[in-house]
């Protein structure tokens, strides 16, 4: 007897796949955006299926929202016409060969992990927020670092007249 | 997520990954690039987010979500970077196809 969860996270599983795969393969840039943001909220479903609200949340308002329209952004100021085809490119065989070879080293490694008695463990909002202010409060200093790092490059690299 | 399976969950980050990585190998405009990598790091976010959950303490746990989160927000910051690249790239070349871009200077 399958239960909801497994029948939810296979129907997620599954359009996350096939958006992904979509988005890549889209003719129009637009169209590829579209399939990204169903990604996105796809991928926000699975982490509140496994009891992670806080980083869903952080996708749906990072990834869905902002990623989102970046992009858009970036093909807004970068086309004449908005709705113009890309001209295709082709699918060698050795890319599809090596993306297959990834995928099936990395099942094979399930093998590898511990198996039996393992409980998962279901962390509230609350005791996340803490750990990120307190024990693991130098990676969210890192990040802040490089994000000033990052927007100080991004200003230089678009500035006008870097001549 | 009592009845979700490891096998289940890696191969889902694996097939994420093999298709961003697919799409970096073949895709020659740069935001289809930008989307193929940010499929590849949601695969590696998914995988961080799910063996969490499994770690022998609850501060190793919370750690693992901490570093997810903050993953998240380098991702945010790649795309930024990569979009102002790609904004050099079209007022130097014309284009955003990343098999003009043969030189690093823009």
């Amino acid at each position: 007897m399958i239960g909801l969860d497994e029948a939810a996270f296979v129907l997620l599983a599954v359009v996350a796949v096939v958006t992904a795969i979509a988005a890549l393969l889209a003719r129009e840039l637009v169209h590829t955006i579209m399939w990204i943001a169903v990604f996105f909220v796809d991928l926000a479903m699975v982490y509140f299926l496994l009891d992670a609200p806080f980083l869903g949340v952080l996708q749906l308002g990072v990834y869905a929202g902002a990623v989102t329209v970046l992009l858009l952004f970036g093909i807004m100021v970068t086309r004449k016409r908005i709705f113009s085809r890309e001209a295709a490119t082709g699918i060698g065989p050795v890319p599809v060969a090596l993306a297959l070879l990834t995928f099936v080293f990395l099942v094979a490694c399930v093998g590898e992990l511990p198996t039996g008695t393992l409980v998962p463990a279901t962390y509230a909002p609350s005791a996340l927020s803490a750990t990120l202010f307190s024990s693991d409060g130098a990676w969210v200093l890192l990040l802040g670092l490089i994000m000033l790092t990052s927007v100080s490059g991004a200003i230089y690299l678009v500035r006008e007249g870097r001549e | 997520m009592s009845g979700l399976s490891e096998v289940g969950f890696v191969a889902l980050s694996g097939a994420l990954l093999a298709v961003g990585l697919f799409g970096i190998l073949t895709r020659r405009n740069f935001i289809l690039l930008l989307v193929a990598i940010e499929i590849a790091m949601n695969a590696t976010i998914l995988n961080f987010v799910y063996f969490a959950a499994f770690a022998p303490t609850a501060a190793g746990g919370l750690s693992g979500q901490a570093i997810a989160v903050v993953l998240v927000g380098f991702a945010a910051t790649e795309v930024a970077v990569g979009l102002a690249i790609v904004l050099a790239l079209n007022r130097a070349k014309g284009t955003i196809n990343v098999a003009e871009a043969t030189q690093l200077r823009l």
